[in-house]
């Protein structure tokens, strides 16, 4: 640091030393610049400046309340999911319209398959793990179809579709005819008139999260429920029991998946996990039991697992290891 | 956005998630808010354009290039939304300079610590020396001590270039402290 010339105030400002100086932080800084100073008196007052440049002036900080700004947030996003909806009616009608979900991620599409039963053609879709697939029907409803999943339907009437795994429907109300639209899964019958709720069946069971409008279920055991917006319910045919019951849940951590990231909001490291071994057919070990209890908050992609496991080493300092299909999750300790 | 997963929360962004959007929004609302008070002067204004501004960030969101500039983006985006407002209801035609007639921030005493780390600036009347300074060495010493920004997002939002903007923070440093001596030999 003292074979440099130090002549304009750049010079002084952009030297790390004479900035550990100013602040005081650093010994070695100190000492050398308080020995400089001496030596080079003529420089005294450029110094000075400098230093009052970094140092600056401290200000309090006035801004509004936290509470303030939850309260506009509240207001501005009502009227971004308004505008989101007239977007959604606006936009042209495909056939099968597939939007690529998480930008700039390779997002590998199955294609339908088509197989002739009786009068009518079978449409099937499927996926793998760690894709998602977003349609249009012929009625103009959307389904995006979460990873591992399938759904059919017959062609000539594709307000009937049978589901295994988890979607994600937009319903078209057919307001002329009333038509209904049918979501059948091993445990239950959904029926719905225009509305946009998800259906998932992982774990022997069939979870419904209605997000607008009403729809009701038929459970196997015959009894039927009628569901508002916020409302969600799980049921298990095996068990023949429902399983839970929630009014006014969050959507956005259950849907949040059908726009390309899963959202963990101050969730356990350990269920966090579970959600990555479902979307990408992985399995997971922890090597200790503290790295199951850190608290992980923030998005990950969905279709893409090794930019996935880096988001989660660096939220919550662990190590993630892959090995084939297996993930080994370690504390790392900083140091 | 400090978090490591704000690449992702950014991406969740870009596809319209509004629950990342809300963290966009929680992040940089007070301190815009702040800003656009200090050049306005007037509370339902600053609240009212700052909403439109966020409804045109989230439906222009393709504008949000990458991580890094999002402070400068943010601030200079809504730095203009808002002088357009103000040229529009002060009715000025003359475009030229507009900003520089317009933006005139003031400082009030309570906005100051009394703890200053600066020996220079210590037990002064800072806002009333930083009144008396130039109008955008006043914008330039709050963008960079208050909000905290670094001289190149400075340069990029009072639409200057780089050295441009360092000069200006420079000359605004320099004249307190000539101030300060000024008001010290008076006192003495």
């Amino acid at each position: 640091m003292a074979k440099k010339n130090y002549n304009t105030i750049e010079d002084f400002l952009l030297d790390e030393s004479f900035n550990n100086w100013s602040k005081e932080n650093r010994l070695t800084d100190v000492d050398f610049w308080d020995e400089w100073i001496a030596y080079n008196p003529e420089k005294k007052e450029v110094v000075n400046e400098a230093k009052d440049i970094i140092l600056g002036i401290q200000f309090k900080h006035t801004e509004p309340s936290k509470e303030k700004t939850t309260a506009d947030w509240a207001v501005l996003e009502n009227i971004l999911k308004a505008k989101n909806i007239e977007k959604q009616k606006k936009q042209a009608p495909n056939y099968f319209r597939f939007i690529g979900i998480a930008a700039s991620i390779l997002l590998l599409v199955s294609l339908g398959m088509y197989t002739l039963t009786g009068n009518s053609t079978k449409v099937i879709y499927k996926t793998a793990f760690g894709e998602v697939l977003n349609l249009k029907l012929k009625d103009g409803s959307l389904v995006t179809l979460n990873s591992n999943s399938s759904m059919y339907y017959y062609e000539n009437n594709n307000r009937k579709v049978w589901l295994k795994g988890e979607a994600f429907f937009e319903v078209d109300k057919k307001e002329t005819t009333n038509a209904k639209f049918w979501v059948i899964t091993d445990d239950l019958n959904i029926e719905v008139y225009g509305t946009s709720f998800n259906v998932d069946t992982k774990h022997e069971k069939t979870a419904v999260f209605l997000e607008e409008g009403r729809i009701w279920l038929a459970l196997k055991n015959g009894t039927t429920k009628k569901m508002i917006p916020g409302n969600y319910l799980s049921y298990s045919a095996k068990e023949n029991k429902v399983l839970d019951e929630k009014n006014n849940l969050n959507s956005h951590l259950k849907t949040s998946w059908k726009n390309g990231s899963i959202i963990f909001d101050e969730l356990l490291l350990k269920y966090a996990i579970k959600k990555i071994e479902e979307t990408y057919g992985v399995k997971a070990v922890f090597k200790d039991e503290e790295s199951k209890y850190k608290i992980i908050t923030g998005a990950v992609p969905i279709t893409n697992l090794d930019i996935c496991l880096k988001a989660i080493e660096k939220s919550v300092s662990v190590h993630i290891q892959k090995v084939n299909n297996q993930l080994i999750i370690k504390n790392r300790t900083e140091n | 956005m400090k978090n490591l997963s704000d690449e992702f929360v950014w991406k969740a962004l870009k596809e319209g998630d509004l629950k990342a959007f809300s963290i966009l929004y929680k992040t940089y609302h007070p301190k815009l808010y702040n800003y656009g008070l200090k050049i306005s002067g007037n509370i339902p204004l600053t609240e009212d354009t700052l909403q439109d501004f966020f409804i045109y960030v989230y439906e222009h969101r393709e504008n949000l290039s990458n991580l890094d500039s999002i402070a400068p983006y943010l601030f200079s985006s809504y730095r203009r939304h808002l002088l357009r407002t103000l040229k529009k209801i002060s009715k000025i035609v003359s475009f030229d300079e507009m900003d520089v007639k317009i933006i005139d921030l003031q400082f009030t005493p309570e906005e100051i610590l009394t703890h200053q780390e600066s020996e220079t600036f210590k037990d002064k009347n800072i806002s009333i020396l930083l009144n008396k300074l130039p109008k955008r060495q006043k914008e330039a010493i709050y963008l960079k001590y208050y909000s905290g920004l670094n001289t190149n997002d400075i340069a990029n939002i009072m639409e200057v270039n780089y050295q441009s903007a360092a000069n200006t923070i420079h000359k605004a440093i320099k004249n307190l402290r000539e101030e300060v001596s000024i008001l010290e030999l008076l006192n003495s």
